[in-house]
């Protein structure tokens, strides 16, 4: 009897996952198939397998400038922003940390540091044009910038956390058998910090990789510096009709991401979630 | 010996330390709190962008936001798109992650797959699914017989559910893992012990389970309040604030206001304004947050 209760549960329970595994599957599902159908399929029946694999469509995504500038470009800022990201934010809050410490006026430039959490990226919309345009960078490079400063609040939060959790025993044992303070951190100091470097970098990888707001407001004057979002959206309001070849640049957009995810599934999820606790 | 390198040493670390944080500072000083005060000054003013000559205004543009009807309709639909996505995301995360906490094969597939939009870009999505709307839709409508599926985006109470339906979409994700974490801190013995004095499933989660979910549900729920505030990517991607303007959130009429009707000023205001109703919910959640800390 009780087990045919449970086995009637378990049964509830997968109908209620697959019922809502459709809701993801299915979109998906259209979303891969349509690019490989030639629209003269696709009008016949938008839902069925592809009957021959038709490449086409990614054939003319493959060999347009635009796509490749696009891909190039998101490429570019998404591994520049990690970079510098990697290397400026971690060693600022460190330093933020350890000076808190001894230093209390320190604890002033820290929330200051903070205050930016609350302020909507709107505010600084506008002016933001205005200053990118005076200072010459209204290109790739300039989107990095943005990204640097804009992420600056987040990641030096989750740092600091971090680092005033951790024992310091290690540190002073090495600061006191000689080693120079950049050699510590570099050493030991970074070592330690992986896991929320980890978390930091897949948030912030993540975001630039899908972010359209910031490109769009200063990367839209010339395809050259599109990245693949702004492809995205530039491309749909051009070739309406030819919707197999709009979910070509989809599918060739998503790519890496899916690959990515498939890959580093576990960090990934942990390290959005931890993220997200934290703010 | 030791005592006199101590202090020369004392003070190399602390300019090394100082040297490390210049690099940051100049950073975020520049590209985060420059733009900020740009737009404070501007804000006060009636410049328009590109003109060489404006005029102070003082708190006009301010006060200008409170008689602009488009503004306010706005704010309404904001508003009901938030309360909307915060409801749908509350019911529907926590739904879901009590099923993928049960025990069952495959449970690490389903986790996995139901975590996957979180990784998308909100802009692709609009993208899809306004084909999906527009093509796959009215066919399964007529298999169906399903009519109210057919044009989603042609009227303004259909393009509502069509475009919030794509952010809940997404939006699930990290809410689903959040609360399954939560899940996950509650003792089994608690339970147990529970459902062996003859508490049933809802009377055991209303009464063991939740108040161990109160801090996560916090975080949920301010997560899903700020995305719907700040809402732009979908609505940009699917309906341009269209049909008949019914689908403008705040975050989009600044940026129409701001770069195609060259309202430059005063879309600043309207982006402070905003922010203030932000800072106002983050105030909030940290009182929340930092009574409960005195309460455990």
């Amino acid at each position: 009897m009780r087990k045919k209760h449970r086995k009637s549960f378990s049964l509830m329970i997968y109908t209620l996952l697959i019922i809502g595994a459709l809701f993801i599957i299915l979109p998906m599902y259209i979303t891969i198939i349509t690019p490989f159908k030639t629209m003269k399929e696709n009008s016949l029946s938008f839902f069925s397998f592809p009957t021959s694999l038709y490449l086409g469509n990614f054939h003319t995504i493959l060999t347009s400038p635009q796509y490749y500038a696009a891909f190039f470009n998101t490429v570019y800022v998404t591994t520049g922003t990690l970079v510098l990201s990697f290397i400026i934010h971690p060693m600022m809050s460190y330093a933020l940390s350890r000076s808190i410490q001894q230093k209390p006026r320190y604890t002033y430039l820290y929330y200051f540091l903070l205050a930016g959490i609350f302020i909507p990226f709107q505010v600084k919309m506008m002016p933001l044009v205005i200053l990118m345009s005076r200072i010459n960078m209204m290109n790739t490079t300039g989107l990095i910038c943005l990204a640097i400063g804009g992420s600056t609040c987040e990641s030096v939060f989750l740092y600091v956390s971090y680092l005033n959790a951790i024992p310091q025993d290690m540190e002073e044992a090495a600061y006191i058998d000689g080693a120079s303070t950049n050699k510590t951190y570099r050493l030991i100091i970074l070592p330690l910090m992986k896991p929320i470097v980890a978390t930091v970098l897949i948030k912030n990888g993540l975001w630039m990789w899908n972010d359209f707001m910031m490109p769009l407001i200063i990367l839209n004057r010339t395809w050259k510096n599109w990245t693949l979002t702004l492809f995205q959206y530039n491309f749909q309001t051009q070739y309406t009709t030819d919707y197999s070849l709009s979910f070509a640049t989809f599918v060739m957009s998503m790519l890496p991401i899916m690959i990515f995810y498939v890959i580093l599934q576990k960090h990934i999820i942990g390290g959005l979630t931890h993220g997200a606790i934290k703010d | 010996m030791k005592k006199e390198i101590y202090p020369q040493k004392f003070w190399n670390k602390s300019r090394t330390l100082a040297l490390f944080i210049i690099p940051g500072l100049f950073f975020y000083l520049m590209f985060a709190i420059v733009p900020i005060l740009m737009g404070i000054r501007y804000s006060f003013t009636d410049w328009n962008g590109f003109s060489p000559h404006y005029n102070n205004v003082y708190f006009r543009n301010y006060l200008r936001i409170f008689h602009d009807d488009s503004f306010l309709h706005a704010l309404n639909f904001t508003f009901r798109y938030t309360v909307a996505l915060v409801c749908f995301i509350t019911l529907f995360s926590l739904l879901i992650a009590l099923l993928l906490n049960v025990k069952v094969k495959g449970s690490t597939f389903f986790r996995a797959l139901y975590f996957f939009p979180a990784v998308l870009s909100m802009l692709t999505l609009g993208l899809i699914f306004n084909q999906i709307y527009y093509r796959a839709l009215p066919v399964l409508a007529d298999a169906t017989g399903l009519q109210f599926l057919k044009g989603i985006l042609s009227t303004p109470q259909k393009a509502f559910w069509g475009v919030l339906f794509v952010q809940i979409w997404q939006g699930l994700a990290i809410p689903t893992i959040l609360f399954l974490a939560g899940l996950q801190t509650i003792p089994i013995d608690q339970v147990e012990a529970a459902q062996m004095e003859g508490a049933g499933a809802i009377r055991t989660f209303h009464s063991i389970k939740l108040p161990y979910l109160y801090p996560t549900l916090t975080v949920v729920l301010v997560l899903a309040l700020k995305s719907g505030i700040l809402a732009f990517d979908n609505i940009k991607a699917m309906t341009e604030g269209g049909p008949a303007g019914s689908t403008i959130s705040i975050a989009f009429i600044i940026y129409q206001h701001g770069f195609t009707e060259m309202k430059f000023s005063y879309s600043i205001a309207e982006a402070i304004f905003m922010g203030c109703i932000i800072c106002f919910i983050s105030a909030i959640q940290i009182s929340i947050n930092n009574k409960k800390k005195v309460s455990l």
